[in-house]
């Protein structure tokens, strides 16, 4: 008798990559936990010193928006590691790329290399880390502007920052997302730049009944047991029963363009004229400096024209300028608009104007805005620990 | 969505397309519309999108068994010409993300053969994303698993865990990042909740080594992050010795700590740091290190309730308490105790943040049933711009106590 075909039903149970003897290179493993400090050789490259007396480069190569490579390019970089590094590199967060090796000859080899193939070396200390983008037109259904190609136009204008031909003050990250959902990695971050649609949605309504329940239904439930409405954090959404007709409708002036029910719903639609993104600045993750923050609105609204994107390629530029020039080696943007405070930033961006109006919130944002402020009450990271 | 007003014709409209493409291709930064190119990807539906300025892309489903998490798939919307398919799956990372050249070999092997020759290398979620042609999506999970890594980690379950890099490569890391993400794999219920969606919404597990949050956990719906107690540990012979070679300046590191709690005594040539007032945020450590090291007492600050999508917009974690290093197992339990009243009470799409938010911190711990060290006490029951309240005469005769024992420290 032979043994039964493995049963699908055991992919319930998933294989995680998790075995570090396995996926870990070797002169990781040797290494491992015993790292002792680092040296910085130019942008882009840095040396791992180990109690060991071992030493790993890396060499940080950034990629294409969106993180996308082809097999093609891939299996390139992965000969380069063979060639020239210690068979293995390491993909990061920021979406880049690090080979690694065990000479700083090799590692510039790596860099002549791959920027051959056109992809620039640089982040680390004051640079430009990278910029993630979320994948927008290429395959998601929700997007309202395309990040990728937001990311590529900025790219071009940013790699100086980059490849460290202009040093900036400290480090600085960019995230692009395409719409409010903000799959680059949302706010928290020193400039991001997110789509959103820029006037309420309209219902197309021959979509709508897919996300409702059958009429009949529809006709008894409450209100508030209706997952569109309940989606809505602000109560723009609302059924209206007229006679036997039930009907959904959206309250524009409620709408605070959230774009939650689009994430749940398809039936929400825009017009390409009114969209646009609103950049952030003054985020970060790290605890370093002022700690951990979101990102504050700079401006809520610009338009985006693919493929250039001038219009969003001229602020981002602006503002990485102007805080290189006035900030002090270290300091971060977010801790940069911290101590020079918001009001004297915008004026030395010379957005003055911008103060009247940017915190003009509809006053039916309130119940999203109250829960909100509810959360200040409690510690985070920085005044916990 | 439905077409764009005004959209040409559909051979302008293909004309415009690989104008903006060309487009994109040009320039000193690495192009995507290059990489895809080189791709069997239907380039000519996103370059229709850019056209048309709107996602070319609607809601589509593929099959496949047993795998409920990581699948997505999408069919072009048909307003554009000649419409595509595009079908992908989420990939587990490995730990520290580290790539082998045999392993990337695999994947490759796989992407060509089963998919479409495209890898999105790294996910804002921390997996990679591999795009497939749908009938090969049964062989590509088998091809997949077969190399040692799965796919899943979408919808409303438990996404693909995030761990920094930690002592593979990092010599600040305080604890075992890795070690922690291989744990909580192995753990029944994460890998039940990773394989089918039961929750009101996502859940993300973040690991940190160090409070530079490399892993983000402070926007994890819950987030392990490396810290210390008290002040950083000074070598003063070694920290002199930076001194003398002038590489570091400390007047200036004391006068640049953010928590204001470094102290350079020029006479003993000695540096103070004050424990109490460190709010750890590596400044003197990353720029004094081996001479300046984390402090020995190492632990885990544990924060929960962070994200980006949420009913309440993107917010960072709460501090809710400490475990020590090797408490995996508990952060573990830790993690499902969090879970538990979210997922028997919250509406639909809340996230974690959104439900506490609506029920308070403090009730929302004490249902948990959650006991940390160093729980942090709740500073206001409501937000403190409202000067009114219903309080129990406890509460008042707190404030009163609180008055009376300073009346006697500042003498009134």
């Amino acid at each position: 008798m032979t043994a039964a075909a493995p049963s699908k039903a055991e992919r319930l149970q998933k294989v995680f990559p998790v075995d570090l003897e396995k996926f870990l290179p070797e002169a990781i493993l040797r290494n491992y936990g015993k790292w002792v400090d680092r040296k910085f050789h130019g942008y882009g490259i840095i040396e791992h010193v180990s109690a060991t007396g071992e030493r790993i480069f890396t060499v940080k190569v950034a990629l294409p928006p969106n993180a996308r490579l082809s097999a093609d390019t891939l299996d390139k970089f992965a000969d380069i590691a063979d060639k020239l590094g210690i068979g293995a590199l390491r993909v990061t967060m920021a979406g880049n790329i690090e080979f690694l090796t065990d000479s700083l000859e090799k590692a510039l080899k790596i860099k002549e290399e791959v920027e051959k193939l056109g992809f620039p070396v640089g982040g680390w200390g004051g640079a430009l880390w990278g910029i993630n983008s979320c994948t927008a037109y290429l395959t998601c259904t929700t997007a309202v502007v395309d990040s990728p190609s937001i990311t590529k136009a900025l790219g071009d204008a940013l790699k100086p920052y980059f490849t460290g031909e202009i040093p900036l003050p400290a480090k600085l990250r960019v995230f692009v997302s395409g719409c409010p959902a903000m799959c680059a990695g949302g706010t928290a971050i020193d400039i991001a730049i997110v789509g959103q649609w820029g006037a309420p949605p309209k219902i197309r309504e021959e979509v709508l009944p897919m996300c409702l329940p059958p009429p009949k239904a529809l006709a008894k439930l409450p209100e508030s047991q209706i997952f569109l409405v309940q989606v809505c954090p602000t109560g723009a959404l609302s059924l209206r029963r007229e006679g036997d007709k039930v009907k959904l409708v959206l309250i524009g002036e409620k709408c605070i363009n959230c774009a939650r029910c689009k994430e749940n719903c398809d039936a929400f639609d825009y017009d390409p004229e009114n969209v646009g993104v609103s950049i952030l600045v003054g985020g970060k993750m790290s605890n370093t400096g002022t700690g951990p923050r979101l990102g504050r609105v700079l401006i809520p609204w610009l338009p985006a024209n693919p493929p250039r994107y001038e219009e969003i390629v001229a602020v981002v530029k602006h503002i990485v300028e102007t805080w290189r020039q006035h900030a002090q080696p270290g300091e971060r943007l977010a801790d940069f608009i911290e101590r020079v405070g918001w009001t004297k930033f915008l004026d030395l961006l010379g957005f003055g104007k911008v103060r009247d109006y940017y915190q003009r919130v509809p006053e039916f944002a309130r119940t999203f805005l109250t829960y909100r402020s509810r959360g200040d009450v409690y510690p985070r990271l920085r005044d916990g620990i | 969505m439905s077409a764009p007003p005004n959209l040409p014709p559909p051979d302008q409209l293909l004309q415009r397309a690989e104008e903006i493409l060309k487009e994109l291709e040009k320039g000193p930064w690495p192009s995507h519309v290059a990489e895809l190119r080189k791709t069997q990807y239907p380039l000519r539906v996103y370059g229709v999108g850019l056209a048309a300025r709107k996602s070319p892309w609607g809601p589509g489903a593929v099959k496949v068994a047993y795998i409920n998490t990581g699948v997505l798939a999408r069919w072009a919307r048909d307003w554009v010409p000649g419409g595509g398919v595009e079908v992908h799956f989420r990939v587990f990372h490995t730990p520290g993300k580290f790539w082998k050249t045999d392993f990337i070999k695999k994947i490759t092997k796989i992407s060509r053969e089963l998919g479409v020759g495209l890898i999105e290398v790294v996910g804002q979620t921390g997996a990679f994303v591999l795009n497939l042609t749908p009938d090969k999506a049964e062989e590509m999970v088998d091809a997949l698993r077969s190399i040692g890594t799965d796919v899943g980690g979408s919808g409303d379950a438990i996404r693909a865990l995030n761990a920094c890099v930690g002592p593979a490569l990092c010599e600040f890391a305080l604890f075992d990042t890795l070690k922690w993400y291989a744990e909580f794999h192995k753990d029944k219920r994460v890998n039940d909740n990773i394989a089918t969606p039961n929750y009101p919404y996502k859940f993300k597990i973040k690991i940190s080594g160090c409070p530079l949050d490399c892993a983000r956990a402070n926007r994890a719906d819950i987030g392990f992050i490396g810290v210390w107690e008290g002040a950083p540990e000074v070598d003063q012979a070694r920290f002199r010795e930076l001194v003398e070679r002038g590489v570091v300046d400390p007047v200036k590191l004391a006068a640049n700590c953010p928590s204001g709690a470094i102290r350079w005594d020029a006479e003993r040539r000695e540096l103070v740091i004050d424990g109490s007032k460190c709010k750890k945020s590596m400044h003197c450590i990353r720029a004094a290190y081996p001479a300046i090291k984390p402090g020995k007492n190492r632990k885990v600050a544990v924060v929960i309730g962070g994200g980006v999508k949420g009913r309440y917009g993107p917010k960072l974690g709460w501090f809710i308490g400490y475990l020590r290093p090797d408490q995996v197992k508990e952060a573990i339990d830790l993690t499902f105790k969090v879970i538990a009243p979210w997922e028997a009470e919250a509406q639909p799409k809340y996230r974690l943040g959104d439900y506490i938010l609506v029920t308070g911190l403090d009730k929302f711990i004490e249902k948990a049933g959650i006991k940390l060290e160093g729980m942090p006490e709740s500073i206001a029951k409501t937000p403190d711009d409202v000067p009114y309240a219903v309080l129990p005469k406890e509460e008042r005769d707190m404030y009163l106590k609180l008055v009376e024992e300073l009346k006697g420290k500042v003498g009134v």
